[in-house]
């Protein structure tokens, strides 16, 4: 489906999110692409790989969210497609509870799970100091050296601190429920009947139609 | 039964239209609260790892953003022109061309729909006016397509290769001989069809104009189906890995849709006209900025954001089920049961079959293949062999009612009802029946390539 943002704070913020999508995606591509040429020239970026990785990481859950957005997350829609529009409505108040329910759920455990690396407390108040935790190979970008003292005692990284790359997830998810509350209010204002995608392919097909349609 | 009690969360969310993403992992959260203290932290952390962890399931964006570039409309009609000439002339000869330009296409795709949207468009517009019915030139296309995730590379084997713990080189390889095979049955089936209606053939322009024909098209086709030959090739030959592989190829497919076949990007002209690049040198820069290179990225990026996203959360479930030790109760309860080999297969069948109704294929392949994976290697299964069997079923999964992606995609592109591309597609189905049996019950279709080229699986049980 094909969302035409309403507002101008939604066009902005639509521009960003398909600007992120696609950059992440050809940094991705380039990097590899990258690793493989310098390994031909008997030379190799050490960081390649673990960055393209975590890229990897990043697309898809800061991503989840956009795909909640143009509903492109896949469902089974059968039982919605044969029952009156009333109880659709009723499942699609039962769903949206349901994924609401998992990405509170899920920002819990991504808090809890995140906030060690970056020495912030987690949500029962315990503070695991495991901000001196680093990634494999990426190294420390200058401009982030101020993290030393923030919270790491004054200590040098050597590498990238773990707290960069996994922020994706408390971010991604958070996201995500903004999009879920979003679609909820769509759904019990009328707006929306469900939250689903039958087939991959829909948006595919939709441009292969209109091609038909329009040379006869 | 707390598993039943999973199973049935999942299926029960399934069909009350939750996203299956949502589905798989809010049973694995639910069942973990219930019945096992692990912290949702740990599920957080299994999410992110199903990313960053998995260096396998990398080529699956890289795959999907080549496939994007070759989708732009020039690739296929070129595969098509050649496919024409090359086989046109037999009687059925367009809808035969249909099947091998399907072939052709999956070798460029890791996916089927994909598959059938490229070459459906074009073909069954074509093979309608010729004066086949709609119906026919709907049922080929809609089974060819499915040899998309047949016909390396594939994105199922792909998610295969990453639950198990197998190599993607070898599926790959191993897909080769079961997806000519299953092309040329349904190239056979479609001849006889065509011979006992009588359908008509394309003119057969004389043996030289002929061979210039399909040398021509050959040649245009030619650096798209270069693809593939890099791509294994790239594999085999030891130079880089099938991550890197598809890294190679989706770049490699970016050049060929921007500056060779130049049906998108900055040299593409009003209509037919189409710039060259010697005139236009700066095109090399700007092509990078380009709102063409924008779009194909962002279409891609979504598909594999909805795909991944799905086997984020299936790889959640996975973690459950193997912290439950749910595949070991299985496999021991069907070997207590003395499930041959024979039987086994039949009930993997089966399953595939259903699940395929419901669930998108690479999720499906995430749970269910760790659970028959160690039975099948108690029983002496070669591993390769079951992710074959694994992917003929989802294919089949992918052309049979009720939810079949197949389906719903030919639905569009030929623009008829469900219920006919249903009924279209059946005769082909049973081909694809038959071709199932084959494939399960003699591993050689499977194993002989990988091993031949790659020496003899060795297992570690």
């Amino acid at each position: 489906m094909h969302v035409e943002p309403k507002t101008k704070l939604g066009r902005v913020v639509n521009n960003i999110e398909e600007t992120l999508i696609a950059l992440i995606l050809g940094l991705m591509t380039i990097v590899t692409f990258a690793n493989v040429v310098a390994r031909a020239l008997d030379s190799n970026i050490l960081w390649a790989l673990e960055t393209t990785v975590y890229l990897f990481a990043w697309l898809v859950l800061i991503g989840a969210s956009y795909c909640v957005k143009t509903r492109a997350h896949l469902g089974v829609d059968v039982v919605l497609n044969i029952v009156s529009p009333g109880v659709r409505r009723l499942l699609a108040i039962f769903s949206i509870s349901a994924c609401l329910a998992f990405s509170v759920l899920l920002l819990i455990g991504s808090w809890n799970y995140w906030a060690p690396f970056a020495a912030l407390p987690q949500l029962d108040g315990t503070v695991r100091d495991q901000a001196f935790y680093i990634v494999d190979d990426i190294p420390m970008p200058e401009f982030l050296r101020f993290l030393e003292d923030a919270i790491n005692q004054g200590e040098t990284y050597d590498k990238l601190p773990k707290l960069i790359p996994y922020v994706a997830l408390p971010i991604g998810v958070l996201l995500l429920n903004i999009r879920f509350l979003q679609l909820a209010w769509q759904i019990l204002t009328g707006e929306a009947d469900r939250i689903i995608t039958s087939h991959e392919a829909e948006d595919l097909v939709e441009e292969a139609a209109a091609k038909a349609d329009k040379e006869g | 039964m707390d598993v039943a009690f999973l199973f049935l969360m999942v299926i029960g969310f399934l069909m009350l239209g939750v996203p299956i993403a949502i589905s798989l992992g809010l049973s694995s959260i639910v069942f973990l609260m219930i019945f096992s203290d692990s912290s949702l932290g740990s599920i957080a952390q299994t999410l992110f790892n199903a990313y960053a962890g998995h260096f396998t399931l990398l080529a699956i964006p890289f795959f999907i953003l080549a496939s994007t570039f070759m989708s732009t409309g020039g690739v296929a009609r070129r595969i098509i022109r050649f496919a024409v000439a090359c086989v046109g002339h037999f009687q059925g000869g367009l809808a035969i061309a249909g099947v091998f330009a399907c072939m052709l296409f999956a070798a460029l795709s890791g996916s089927s729909p994909a598959t059938v949207v490229a070459i459906g468009t074009i073909v069954i517009a074509g093979m309608r006016q010729v004066g086949y019915t709609k119906d026919f030139a709907a049922g080929v296309i809609c089974n060819a397509g499915t040899l998309g995730i047949l016909i390396p590379p594939s994105i199922v084997m792909v998610v295969y290769a990453s639950a198990v713990d197998v190599s993607v080189g070898r599926m790959f390889l191993a897909g080769v001989i079961p997806g000519l095979l299953a092309g040329l049955m349904l190239m056979i089936g479609i001849y006889v069809v065509a011979k006992v209606r009588g359908l008509p053939a394309q003119d057969w322009p004389g043996l030289w104009l002929g061979l210039k024909e399909i040398l021509i098209s050959g040649l245009h086709a030619f650096f798209g189906l270069l693809l593939i030959v890099i791509i294994l090739g790239g594999i085999y030959g030891g130079i880089f890995t099938p991550t890197e592989a598809a890294a190679v190829a989706a770049v490699y497919a970016f050049f060929i849709a921007n500056f060779v076949y130049r049906d998108m990007g900055p040299l593409k002209g009003e209509g037919d006209v189409r710039h060259s690049f010697f005139k236009r040198p700066y095109t090399l820069i700007t092509v990078f900025f380009h709102p063409d290179t924008k779009h194909s990225l962002l279409e891609a990026g979504k598909t594999t954001i909805m795909l991944l996203f799905i086997i984020g959360n299936a790889l959640i479930l996975k973690h459950v089920l193997t912290e439950e030790q749910i595949p070991q109760t299985i496999a021991a309860a069907m070997l207590d049961a003395g499930f041959g080999p024979i039987m086994f297969l039949v009930i993997v069948n089966v399953i595939l079959l259903i699940g395929g109704q419901f669930m998108e294929p690479s999720g499906l392949i995430v749970i269910v293949a760790p659970l028959v994976f160690p039975i099948a290697i108690e029983l002496g299964i070669d591993p390769i062999h079951l992710g074959i069997i694994m992917v003929v079923n989802m294919e089949i999964g992918m052309i049979t009612p009720p939810v079949g992606l197949n389906l719903f995609v030919t639905s569009g592109v030929a623009g008829m009802p469900m219920i006919r591309v249903v009924k279209a597609a059946l005769p082909w189905l049973g081909i694809m029946f038959i071709f199932l049996i084959l494939v399960t019950y003699i591993p050689w279709l499977s194993t002989a390539i990988p091993n031949a080229l790659m020496g003899p699986e060795i297992i570690i049980r």
